[in-house]
């Protein structure tokens, strides 16, 4: 892409001092080493202006918050407004949750996110589940009462909430029944449906609702339709590289699976009459951070330019807030280690850092003891250190995507976006995502890339620091790891939970649910009734199983 | 009751460990497997053994799956071989096939077994047909080979499989060639599965007109070519009817079957449609055994669900075994007849698991009225009830039959 | 009895967490290892996998857990008991925190694995397990 324009005089010099430079480098300890990034591209040793010039700026890069947005969506930055930080949380019991929200907000959180207990985001209530895994690694939340407890005194009117909440989107009927019991206009609600990319459940982490893929996909598009017109501050739909870079695929894999994923959301709102200028500013992304940290800001620069040239030329966008590419990025936890898990505290800020330089708008940085157990709040708070001292210490914010017109990292970002782009096209070939998931080609070269580099960790090829290298014997029961919840409070839980199906009004959740599985069974919109069910008392578990019957129950399909 | 219970009587008791066990023997071809084989061997001949092939990708596994759900709402054990490839380099092997018959693999009335290729070419694994044998000594109705389908040399499965299901993708185009021909003369019948996608119509009309090109016969001696689609089930029951009615004209299996097409008129192929639209007789899980003019067998395995407040089966259950062997006899001449009056005499109680078999013989007919008798015996012979009926002939053509019965 | 088979091994996940990047990799492993696994996605019910190991009379049945679902393993251990295959070695590999470890172990695993093992440690140990639980079986058919 910049092909270096040099006056002869001027290469001529450059030529000689390169040629210089290249003896005695080759003379040097080393220099046969070779090296390539995750994504397979070599690297050399050293980048000049002969291989990046800043000849085409403009095209390429513009300014902050101007097409084609490399250097940043906003003019501003983080200059003007830092990234939300926004750490994950959940355990235990609503009561549970509230407390360590309450906690996390008060040390400086500006953004909340509910992470629900495995049986939710399965789809399932508490008592159709093993009691054993209840609460054990997100909270138990199946009813507008434990959301009414989930949020106690959390000013849903003023701080953005980021739902782990798959198809059908209970969560946020949950939150929007909530929200019109205190009396809070719909239109102040923010925040995003994590997890709603039912893609990437289905090729990498298996976590949605067992609804089969292309219900998933009907319920998806009703949801948007349904936030754009109701809960317009609400981002319905995160696309996610994350699981897929955490199961195995490279930077350059992940970001092109997620535009790919996009594009394919982008159409089906396209069919369903939507105007790309409605619907695509509400898009945004959501990204696993490694510890390869030019690559990683070489992904984030490429997939916002690839972004901008899909929204404004493929899908025909005008508004330039279609071309924005909003993204929250969290910390890689493939990267963290059990052996000497201190390190990881290091390992987190330089994937932060990756993700700062990347241009993120939230951040999510991972506890260090995350390869022990679910975190406890001793090294939730260190995650959450991690940020403010490198917002607030570190002086990474001054200025506006340093490290921009690094010969490096611009012929890094076009090389990336060139490997990117290349996918993109293989996965419009197959057909699109839905077919190539469908197919199986994506799995196989997610399976093979972790596979391989599972390989170069065995070899020694890729040192990891306390696994293949500077080992040290340890005692991995010196480091303190989570309770889980007491027995008592899940029995609490669960009685609650009797309690409020006893106490209930049957006739209007059985009416609401009944018009559910109408809605299912035509055209109506899906997401106006599951809200109707939750508010007329339907809970999460009920509200699924009639979407997992009248849309079809989906497998897993893993590919070895 | 102290002796020691040999491998092969608990493989006939239903010991699904033992049976696991007895494969694993045979796979390594040691004596003990050897040894189970030979004790093994008066007990054969009584699965149906259908071999399933095709290119990869074509949905050889759903279409499996789908086919096993069918067969056990139709009350029958089914067994599953599945063989996947093993690898030239390392000799390991990711059995992967039964990933996608996930859907009936926890059922009890089914049995699945990968099995490793080893290195065996023709699409099956060296010691399938052993492995066969034994699902076949261990009772089961139906035992389904899935193949390798990684190529061309498949036509192992001739010999194995009394039943040769060729799958096919759409969209194989201009690439019908792709099915090359050893396997195209081994198919009993070409199953164009994901009949939904767009190219499956034509693929279908390729095939035939490919078929009637190479073999060289008239329409109706080809082998069928079934559409399905195996995600939804669509078609899958015409296949268990063809398959059913295949069986009944074939008896059992043998290894060498010639090649003939499915009979498409006569008693044994109406009454096969009969049953196979009949929804409480697949709720019971009956079978159609044997068919002619006026007479007909149907089986049945008692199910728990079956069973009465004092462990026995329901004789409710019985008389519907009956009533269903006498239907078929007196619909057997493509009118409607009914029953009008009938008479039953239990002799024994029956218990679980045990199968009972009802015949159904004319006595006489007259243009208004049939006489039939019925007795239903255990497999042991036993005598376990008969029962007498009078029907009601109407004269009416059978409805959904006047076009293909065979009064037309 | 002969060893002519490969080693036979189920790689699974019950419970509910579908991260399956530990169970894929280590199926490949395995099987480029030589030996012949079954592979099943993720959430399987415990009265299915012991079908399944019973089914293929599997040597080894490795259990992939990344959240919690290794609470479920003793449940597991008991069910395949009650089968009637108490000599199927069972491993375990993911985030299984040192008390947790010590409960599976008491319940009957023989091997918990960690994050950053190497795979061929884990290769080696399903060798060796399915030695110790065909010689046991020997002769018992």
């Amino acid at each position: 892409m910049n092909k270096p324009v040099h006056k002869p005089v001027v290469a001529s010099a450059l030529e000689q001092a390169e040629r210089r430079w290249q003896e005695a480098f080759d003379a040097s300890p080393g220099a046969a080493r070779r090296a390539a990034n995750r994504s397979g591209i070599e690297l050399k040793p050293l980048y000049t202006p002969r291989d990046w010039s800043g000849a085409h700026y403009l095209e390429t890069l513009g300014y902050p918050g101007e097409y084609p947005n490399t250097r940043g969506i906003y003019p501003s930055m983080h200059r003007g407004r830092s990234w939300s930080q926004r750490q994950l949380i959940g355990l235990g019991v609503p009561e549970d949750y509230n407390a360590r929200l309450r906690e996390l907000l008060a040390h400086g959180a500006s953004a909340i996110s509910l992470i629900p207990c495995n049986s939710v985001f399965r789809g399932y209530d508490a008592d159709e589940v093993p009691p054993e895994l209840l609460g054990t690694c997100g909270t138990v939340v199946n009813t507008v009462d434990d959301m009414m407890r989930a949020l106690a005194d959390v000013p849903i009117d003023r701080v953005s909430c980021a739902l782990n909440d798959p198809s059908p989107f209970t969560l946020l009927a949950l939150l929007l029944v909530v929200a019109k019991r205190r009396g809070v206009a719909w239109t102040k609600i923010t925040g995003t449906s994590n997890q709603s990319d039912c893609i990437s459940h289905f090729v990498a982490n298996h976590m949605f609702f067992r609804l089969a893929l292309q219900g998933a996909r009907r319920v998806l598009v009703d949801h948007i339709a349904f936030c754009n017109a109701r809960v317009p501050g609400w981002n319905p739909l995160s696309v996610v590289g994350q699981h897929m870079q955490q199961a195995g695929a490279t930077p350059a894999e992940a970001m092109a699976f997620t535009l790919a994923s996009a594009i394919q959301y982008a159409e089906d709102c396209q069919a369903r009459g939507m105007a790309p200028d409605s619907f695509l500013p509400r898009f945004t992304f959501f990204f696993d951070i490694s510890v390869s940290f030019f690559e990683e800001i070489a992904k984030f620069r490429a997939g916002r330019r690839i972004w901008a040239k899909l929204a404004r030329e493929r899908f025909g966008a005008k508004d330039p807030k279609a071309w924005r590419f909003k993204f929250h990025g969290q910390t890689s936890g493939v990267d963290l280690t059990r052996q000497q898990p201190l390190n990881n505290i290091a390992r987190v800020a330089v994937q932060a850092m990756a993700g700062i330089f990347g241009g993120l708008q939230s951040l999510h940085t991972d506890s260090y003891d995350e390869v022990l157990s679910v975190p406890t709040a001793e090294a939730a708070r260190i995650a959450v250190a991690t940020q403010n001292v490198l917002r607030e210490e570190a002086q990474l914010t001054d200025v506006i995507d340093p490290l921009g017109g690094s010969y490096y990292l611009e012929t890094l970002t076009d090389q990336m976006e060139e490997k990117i782009e290349s996918i993109i096209a293989r996965i419009d070939a197959a057909g699109g995502m839905y077919r190539a998931v469908e197919q199986g080609l994506v799995q196989r070269m997610i399976g093979d890339s972790a596979l391989a580099f599972q390989k170069r960790v065995e070899s020694g090829e890729q040192t990891v620091v306390g696994v293949n290298a500077y080992q040290v014997e340890e005692d991995a029961g010196a480091y303190p790891v989570l309770e889980y919840p007491a027995r008592e409070r899940i029995d609490a839980q669960l009685a609650r939970l009797a309690d409020y199906k006893a106490q209930r009004a049957n006739a209007p959740a059985q009416k609401a649910l009944d018009g559910l599985a109408r809605a299912a069974q035509g055209s109506d919109n899906i997401m106006a009734q599951v809200v109707a069910a939750a508010e007329a008392g339907a809970t999460h578990g009920e509200i699924c199983a009639v979407l997992r019957r009248e849309l079809g129950f989906g497998q897993p399909l893993a590919i070895v | 009751m102290n002796a020691p219970v040999t491998p092969v009587e608990r493989i006939r008791g239903g010991d699904r460990r033992a049976l696991a066990r007895a494969i694993t023997a045979v796979e390594n071809a040691t004596q003990e497997g050897a040894a189970i084989r030979a004790a093994l061997a008066p007990y054969l001949g009584r699965a149906q053994v259908t071999g399933v092939t095709g290119p990869p990708g074509a949905g050889k596994s759903t279409l499996v799956n789908a086919l096993v759900k069918e067969l056990v709402a139709r009350g029958r054990k089914v067994a599953v071989i599945a063989v996947d490839p093993s690898s030239p380099v390392s000799g390991g092997a990711v059995l992967g096939d039964r990933v996608r018959m996930a859907e009936m693999q926890g059922h009890e009335a089914v049995f699945i077994r990968s099995l490793a290729a080893r290195g065996h070419l023709g699409g099956l694994s060296r010691t399938a047909a052993q492995v066969v044998e034994l699902l076949d000594g261990a009772g089961f109705d139906d035992v389904l080979v899935e193949t390798v389908g990684a190529g061309q040399s498949e036509v192992e499965i001739a010999k194995v499989a009394a039943h040769r299901l060729v799958v096919c993708p759409p969209g194989l185009g201009d690439d019908v060639q792709a099915i090359k021909a050893g396997i195209l003369e081994i198919a009993d019948a070409f199953v164009v599965n994901k009949a939904d996608l767009p190219d499956a119509t034509r693929t279908e009309r390729e095939l035939r007109a490919m078929l009637a090109l190479r073999q060289n016969a008239a329409p109706e001696a080809l082998p069928p070519v079934l559409k399905t689609v195996a995600t939804t089930g669509d078609g899958v029951a015409a296949l268990a009817d063809w398959l059913a009615a295949r069986a009944l004209q074939h008896g059992r299996p043998a290894p060498a079957v010639p090649h003939t097409a499915p009979p498409a008129s006569g008693p044994a192929a109406l009454l096969a449609r009969l049953i196979a639209r009949d929804a409480y007789a697949r709720h019971l899980g009956l079978e159609l055994v044997e068919a002619g003019e006026g007479t007909a067998t149907v089986s049945m395995r008692v199910r728990p669900e079956h069973i009465n407040f004092w462990d026995s089966c329901h004789g409710g259950a019985i008389f519907s075994l009956a009533d269903t062997a006498l239907g078929l006899a007196c619909n057997s001449y493509g009118s409607v007849a009914a029953l009008i009056d009938s008479h039953m005499t239990f002799s024994v109680a029956v218990k679980a698991g045990e199968r009972l078999t009802a015949r159904a013989e004319e006595i006489s007919r007259s243009r208004k009225l049939g006489v039939y008798r019925m007795e239903v015996r255990r497999d042991d012979g036993v005598l376990v009830a008969s029962l007498t009926g009078t029907v009601y002939r109407t004269g009416k053509p059978l409805p959904n039959e006047a076009s293909t019965g065979p009064a037309a | 009895m002969a060893e002519r088979r490969p080693p036979k091994v189920i790689v699974t996940k019950i419970g509910f967490d579908g991260h399956d990047r530990g169970s894929r990799v280590v199926a490949a492993y395995l099987r480029d290892a030589g030996m012949e696994v079954v592979y099943t996605p993720p959430w399987q019910e415990i009265g299915a996998v012991v079908k399944l190991a019973t089914e293929e009379d599997a040597d080894v049945i490795g259990v992939s857990s990344l959240a919690t679902d290794h609470l479920l393993v003793p449940k597991l251990m008991d069910a395949l008991r009650a089968a009637g295959l108490e000599d199927v070695q069972v491993i375990v590999g993911g985030i299984v925190p040192p008390k947790d470890e010590r409960l599976l172990l008491e319940a009957g695993v023989a091997r918990v694995f960690h994050p950053g093992v190497a795979l061929g440690e884990i290769a080696e140990a399903v060798r060796m397990l399915t030695r110790d639980r065909r010689s046991l079986l020997e002769g018992t058919l």
